[in-house]
């Protein structure tokens, strides 16, 4: 490493980072400080923006356990067997990273309107068009594969001798994971459920898609921020906004203090 | 009776091909071999970890070739000791009791006398982290003594540990085995531990086992050139035997060493170090093999002396640190060595592992 002090990349490369950051604390003060303190709290005391907070908070905690009930299962399979096709179901189910959250959207609104399976379910009462229920399942479909790789991750790096280890001493293969594997993913297990949880909090695109934008129906966070942003009412838009950068923050917290990042 | 017979197993790198071994209760079993010798797999089969391709491991009589290792009755303990992270000394210690749920009160008293057995019972409130190698090691060793096993396995136990450390642990493990009289299967790179623990000693190299005996047994006569290689029996020469009444002569090189022995061929002879007389004189006794040759080097192992003597090939001579300041020997000095032909072992050399 050159540590010369008038190295001119060491100079050039440090101003560019410094001057991201920058730019990301500005953009952050400039939306928080853009309304009246008073606009601002009269917004959050709105009913919309109440609704907004409720179906969001709701919304992303059941799309989280969604996502722990269906991620963390697959990820253990993904660690620890060996079967035909693993590599391409790997792949495949890191594929929801790359799709843009608006064609995933389209894909489960086409599942849930056009096809049996999708009829079937609103026959039983679980409609999932234009409801609450499709936030939820789109939330936890763009959002399961962060939960996937980081518990993955975090079943790699636990040796599978310690089940071994358990099983000799009277545990069979579900009681070794659950007393010990477990037990000792808990970080990553807290890196990846936060990491879910303000993915889902800030889900919008396949929320759009699946759920709409309906005022006080499926109006979560982002929807109120576009949907308030739209029509001008610019107090609202930025109380949303405000409340989702509060969320981040303690999460990239919680996310950086469990070494999410070096499992993602 | 523990009867491992014809296990094979297939994991790529590491495999066994057909390897048996047989152990009687109360038996302490030292497995030697290389890395990649199949060594830990053969001992997780034992366990229960793998299902083997071939073969059947028989328990007192019973089948346990497809039964779930926590039936087993066979505990196991690691080089990097696996403790459990996130539990404390203790609850590792009763993990398996807890298991098997023993009443709290008897798996305490159990937990207290293991603990007080391998000296960590002041660190029973600890977590594994803040524990030496030595004390988790220990924990292991508790943890897997507390079950009552049939047999206790233990995968290179002592080789994560500094000298001191091991020296101690190896003791320990002896007094626990002479206490507990517990069937024992320990892996080990260690000949120190073959000898000091190992009532039979196996020796395997690529999947199989090459020889079982007492450990002085396979030191004294390896069965083929891999074991007399690994075991270290240094002076290992490749010649060829012609055979009259029972007394072989081997030409090896431009000397003939003479064995007692009717193999005929390529064989590969070995005398121990130890076994070689070295004079400044001629031998006048009547022994067989006595060679005029020349001390190129000296090597200072420890309590040891070897010298490397230039008979034409070259033989190691091991001398004790005062028998070699009594003979005053030097570098370049003319000398005689001289050994008897029962202390020449002679073995086949077709293939290194046969």
């Amino acid at each position: 490493m050159r540590r010369g002090v008038k190295s001119p990349l060491r100079v050039a490369t440090i101003a560019i980072g410094v001057g991201l950051a920058l730019f990301i604390v500005l953009l952050l003060l400039l939306i928080m400080s853009h309304p009246t303190l008073e606009g601002m709290i009269n917004s959050l005391k709105s009913p919309e923006i109440h609704f907004a907070i409720y179906l969001s908070l709701v919304t992303s905690f059941i799309s989280t356990g969604l996502c722990i009930l269906i991620g963390v299962p697959a990820a253990y399979a993904l660690a620890r067997y060996d079967f035909p096709g693993k590599h391409v179901v790997n792949t495949i189910l890191d594929m929801p990273l790359a799709l843009p959250p608006l064609v995933a959207g389209v894909g489960l609104l086409l599942f849930f309107g056009t096809t049996p399976v999708g009829e079937a379910l609103a026959m039983a009462g679980l409609v999932f068009v234009f409801t609450p229920l499709g936030i939820i399942v789109a939330q936890f479909f763009v959002n399961v594969p962060f939960m996937l790789r980081i518990m993955r991750s975090t079943f790699e790096g636990i040796s599978p001798r310690y089940e071994y280890v358990a099983k000799t001493l009277g545990c069979n293969d579900t009681q070794a994971l659950w007393r010990v594997t477990l037990p000792m993913a808990a970080n990553g297990f807290l890196a990846g459920s936060v990491i879910t949880w303000a993915k889902g909090i800030g889900e919008f695109g396949a929320a759009l898609m699946v759920a709409g934008a309906t005022r006080m129906s499926t109006e979560t966070l982002p929807i109120s921020l576009f949907l308030n942003m739209s029509c001008g009412k610019l107090d609202l838009a930025i109380s949303a906004a405000t409340i989702l950068i509060f969320m981040s923050l303690l999460s990239l917290y919680i996310f950086e203090r469990y070494g999410g990042f070096t499992r993602l | 009776m523990l009867q491992i017979q014809n296990i094979s197993k297939d994991m790529g790198e590491f495999f066994l091909d057909h390897a048996s071994l047989e152990i009687s209760k109360g038996e302490y079993i030292v497995i030697i071999g290389p890395t990649g010798a199949g060594k830990t797999i053969l001992l997780e089969t034992v366990a229960g970890i793998y299902e083997p391709d071939g073969g059947s491991i028989h328990l007192d009589g019973n089948d346990i070739t497809h039964a779930p290792p926590k039936d087993r009755n066979i505990t196991m303990v690691y080089q990097d000791y696996m403790l459990f992270p996130h539990l404390t000394v203790r609850d590792n210690i009763a993990f398996g009791l807890k298991s098997k749920k023993v009443p709290s009160d008897e798996i305490h008293e159990a937990v207290q006398r293991y603990a007080e057995m391998l000296h960590i019972a002041h660190l029973l409130h600890r977590y594994p982290d803040t524990l030496s190698g030595g004390e988790q090691q220990r924990a292991a060793i508790a943890r897997a003594m507390v079950m009552s096993p049939w047999a206790l396995l233990l995968d290179e136990p002592l080789s994560a540990l500094d000298s001191k450390t091991r020296e101690n642990l190896r003791k320990e493990l002896k007094d626990l085995h002479e206490i507990t009289k517990t069937t024992i299967i320990h892996i080990t790179h260690n000949f120190e531990e073959v000898f000091d623990l190992a009532d039979r000693v196996a020796i395997m190299n690529e999947g199989k086992m090459v020889q079982i005996g007492v450990p002085d047994e396979i030191f004294r006569k390896p069965k083929n050139h891999f074991v007399a290689e690994f075991v270290g029996a240094t002076n290992v020469f490749k010649g060829t035997s012609t055979s009259e009444n029972g007394i072989a002569s081997v030409k090896i090189g431009n000397i003939i060493v003479r064995a007692h022995s009717e193999v005929e061929g390529d064989v590969y002879i070995s005398v121990r170090p130890e076994e070689i007389l070295i004079s400044t004189a001629p031998l006048a006794s009547p022994i067989r093999n006595a060679f005029p040759g020349k001390i190129s080097e000296i090597r200072h192992c420890g309590a040891m002396i070897r010298l490397i003597v230039d008979i034409g090939v070259t033989f190691v001579v091991a001398l004790t640190r005062q028998g070699f300041e009594e003979a005053e020997l030097g570098i370049g000095d003319l000398v005689y060595i001289a050994f008897k032909a029962t202390s020449v072992h002679l073995f086949p050399g077709k293939s290194t592992t046969e």
